[in-house]
């Protein structure tokens, strides 16, 4: 029972990753992929409804630690209390945004509610990428360690936004781009294309900006330093794949690789306190949540089935 | 009172909660609505009714957006503000929380963005397949956040020990009376919310003689049948809760002796928090009464046939959502100052249930949520009425007319 616990809990938080990656990633790349009011009405309906099925995977990791794994909620948590409200901060007004953007149809409502989701989506980031370097870096947040790490994974959200872009970005009603008055309509999903490539070199030099800092300066990782190189090996490999000619065809997949990259590199790396919960605790959550495991897994899937297609341009969030 | 983290952290989540509850009040009072209209639309393949329920669905919506927003600052507040509170009772009182965060948020938001993206590309029972999930799991949540609340009032089914409360019987922590009888409460207090929503805007686009496909005849019963069937629960619920006050928790004295007990509630002054409470029982009876009369007088009209023509009635209706919004608040108001000076109630005081937080700290996240909060809040309230007073042509839902995608002529952004 104990081990199940692990698994969900680090489950939960690379499902997290993997998956709100695409939607933080494409929301930080709102101002640079779509310039009309009309790309980025799509680039909106985009990111939603996906990231209503995206961040329960945070939701339910919350629920996990603070109802399994209290001493974990208190040494990850607690010991990092102001990057943890600036991530709420971030969520809040980047959730706002996306409900609110399409509510009113005027440039200066439209405008704000760009900025809510274009910094709410960068102060996620960075955020998730202050907790990865404070936990790798055995509790200095401040050491430039730490802020090499966050850098990293700022650039892998942002290319996994790319690459989430260059699928969604297409506009549905034109098949043929080339065909349509007024130039390359599927514009969005080209630049985000072009992008990824970009990002991945990027990632990879902050990458090795990163292992740099952890040979020659202090606040380099403890625990167990060979598995963070091993995950940073795989991380490297993956982005250079992404960075190649064949980078954008292949970016769905490596930048998925990339996002788990760093929570797998905290749970191996880093000695953090699982003590589960009693059995008492654990039986009635595993039975409370045994029936509805089928429920969760086919609502997800359907979900993303759904979300495949391009995005379309009108909508609830549109 | 800057100065005073405590008090700061308690009425930061005194508000944050009560925003939380003012939006999902309403998700549990209309959800049942929609469920049962687009249930009679999809049984008589009828677009006139089905367009009712992208109406309602679209204020659903937009009120849910706030719930859910509202609902997880909720949840990281409890990990930040409240580090005692889980110390002692992390695995009795967290684990509820911690089945409502995976179950019944997991699946109600996934089944939610189905329910939205689905219109119009889903057969039309998978598509109502979604709505009933997320209602059903609506429900769910509210059981289980009030089987967390309902163990801070009356703790049962643990042990202590070393310290740290260890659950022992799951059956006396999913039965907790102050658990039930608070759910029965709350459930029918939000259908008596909803009820009366619907009502309000039924009457006020009945008094501008504004009804397309008869929607609003429709939703002025319905709401209002709905109300006058809740009116007697809500009583029942709440009053037999009042059996409970005075008891002692089973739990007595495991963590704290009858003395120690004793002299924390002799040290407890009450003071404003007691006074609030107090004006929000007397509230929450008023509007009770308040809203019977009203309930009352929608019944009598409707068995005379004056329902749907009585402007004045029509305008009366139009103002009372504000009767349970005002219970609703007044009600937990009533039910958490109550509970003070203690957290959970005889083994963790207020104070000790708070993080070791600088005043600073406790000043930056306080003024941070508060106004991010008051701002959202009054956002999406002016959106709700907006949309509501737009009717069902304007509606966040409606099918949108092909408008030109990108219109070359429109300022491009650059920022
Ligand atoms: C539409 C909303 C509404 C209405 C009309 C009422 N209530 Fe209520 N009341 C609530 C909404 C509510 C609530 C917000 O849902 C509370 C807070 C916690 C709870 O379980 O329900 C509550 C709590 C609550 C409690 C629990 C206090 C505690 O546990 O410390 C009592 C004893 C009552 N109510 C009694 C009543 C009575 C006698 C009413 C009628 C005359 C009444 N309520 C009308
Ligand atoms: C400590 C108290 C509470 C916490 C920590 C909490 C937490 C949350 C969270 C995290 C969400 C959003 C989840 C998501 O969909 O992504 C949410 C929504 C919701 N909560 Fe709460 N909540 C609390 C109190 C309440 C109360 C008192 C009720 C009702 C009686 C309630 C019922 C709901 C419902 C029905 C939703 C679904 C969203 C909506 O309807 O707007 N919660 N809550
Ligand atoms: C069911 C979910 C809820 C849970 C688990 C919960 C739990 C808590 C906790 C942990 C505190 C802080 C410690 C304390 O003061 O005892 C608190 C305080 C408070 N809560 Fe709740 N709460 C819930 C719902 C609500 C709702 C919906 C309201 C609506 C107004 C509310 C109003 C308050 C108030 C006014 C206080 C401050 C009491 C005081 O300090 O005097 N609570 N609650």
């Amino acid at each position: 029972m104990e081990i199940a616990a692990v698994v969900l809990l680090a489950g939960l938080v690379v499902g997290y990753f993997v998956l709100a990656g695409c939607d933080i990633g494409l929301g930080m790349l709102l101002p640079h992929l779509a310039r009309t009011p009309g790309e980025r009405r799509r680039l909106v309906s985009a990111v939603a409804p996906y990231f209503l099925g995206t961040e329960v995977w945070l939701v339910g990791a919350v629920g996990v630690v603070a109802g399994l794994f209290p001493a974990l909620k208190h040494e990850v948590i607690v010991a990092q209390w102001p990057v943890f409200v600036a991530i709420l901060a971030g969520w809040l007004w980047r959730d706002a945004g996306l409900w609110l953007r399409p509510r009113a149809d005027n440039t200066v409502w439209r405008g704000t509610w760009d900025v809510a989701i274009t910094a709410g989506s960068w102060t996620l980031a960075l955020g998730w990428g202050l907790v990865v370097g404070g936990l790798l870096s055995g509790g200095r947040p401040l050491s430039p360690f730490a802020l090499a790490c966050a850098v990293t994974v700022v650039a892998l959200f942002a290319l996994r936004g790319a690459a989430f872009g260059a699928e969604r970005l297409v506009p549905a009603d034109r098949p043929e781009p080339a065909a349509t008055a007024g130039g390359n309509a599927a514009e969005s999903a080209d630049v985000a294309a072009g992008a990824t490539r970009h990002l991945a070199r990027g990632a990879a030099m902050a990458l090795l900006f990163t292992a740099l800092t952890a040979a020659f300066s202090t606040g380099a990782p403890e625990g167990r330093p060979v598995a963070a190189a091993a995950v940073a090996a795989g991380l490297a490999l993956v982005l250079g794949v992404t960075s190649g000619l064949w980078g954008p065809r292949l970016s769905r997949h490596t930048s998925a690789l990339a996002m788990a990259a760093p929570p797998v590199a905290v749970a191996l790396a880093v000695e953090l306190p699982v003590v589960a919960a009693p059995q008492g605790t654990l039986t009635l959550v595993g039975y409370a949540l045994a029936p509805l495991v089928p429920v969760m897994i086919l609502g997800q899937v359907w979900l993303y089935r759904m979300l495949r297609q391009p995005a379309a341009s009108s909508g609830f969030f549109a | 009172m800057l100065e005073d983290p405590l008090l700061l952290a308690r009425l930061q989540f005194a508000l944050t909660a009560g925003t939380h509850y003012m939006f999902v009040a309403l998700t549990l009072g209309l959800a049942p609505f929609i469920l049962f209209g687009q249930l009679r639309a999809t049984l008589a393949r009828d677009e006139a009714r089905m367009r009712a329920v992208r109406f309602w669905g679209g204020l659903y919506l937009v009120n849910y957006g706030m719930g859910i927003l509202s609902g997880l600052v909720m949840e990281l507040q409890l990990a930040t503000n409240w580090a005692g509170l889980n110390d002692m009772f992390g695995y009795a009182f967290s684990a509820p929380l911690a089945v409502e965060t995976m179950a019944a948020f997991f699946v109600e938001s996934t089944f939610l963005g189905l329910w939205i993206f689905g219109w119009d590309r889903m057969g039309r029972w998978s598509h109502l397949a979604c709505f009933l999930v997320v209602t059903a799991t609506a429900y769910a949540s509210a059981y289980w956040v009030l089987v967390a609340n309902g163990f801070l009032k009356n703790p049962v089914g643990f042990e202590i020990r070393d310290g740290e409360a260890v659950l022992t019987d799951s059956g006396a922590l999913l039965t907790n009376p102050s658990t039930l009888l608070a759910f029965g409460h709350a459930t029918t207090g939000a259908l008596l919310l909803g009820g009366l929503v619907v009502a309000a805007v039924s009457a006020y686009h009945l008094a501008r003689g504004h009804d397309p496909d008869g929607m609003f005849r429709r939703g002025i019963t319905s709401g209002l049948t709905v109300t006058a069937a809740a009116v007697m629960p809500v009583v029942a619920f709440g009053g037999t809760q009042y059996a409970l006050f005075g008891n002692e928790p089973p739990t007595s004295g495991r963590s704290l002796s009858a003395t120690e007990i004793a002299r924390v509630e002799e040290d407890y002054g009450g003071g404003a928090a007691h006074a609030v409470g107090e004006v929000g029982h007397v509230l929450m009876t008023l509007c009770w009464t308040a809203i019977a009369g009203v309930a009352a007088a929608g019944l009598v009209l409707w068995l005379v046939n004056r329902l749907h023509r009585w402007r004045w009635f029509h305008w009366m209706l139009v103002f009372s959502p504000f009767l349970p919004y005002i219970a609703s608040l007044g009600g937990w108001a009533f039910r958490e100052t109550g509970r003070q000076p203690w957290t959970v109630t005889h083994h963790l005081t207020t104070a000790d249930a708070m993080t070791e937080m600088s005043p600073a700290m406790a000043v930056l996240s306080f003024s941070l949520f508060t106004v991010a909060f008051a701002v959202l809040a009054a956002v999406t309230y002016w959106l709700l009425v907006r949309f509501a007073r737009r009717g069902p042509e304007g509606g966040p839902l409606a099918p949108r007319p092909e408008e030109p995608d990108s219109d070359p002529q429109l300022p491009v952004h650059r920022f």
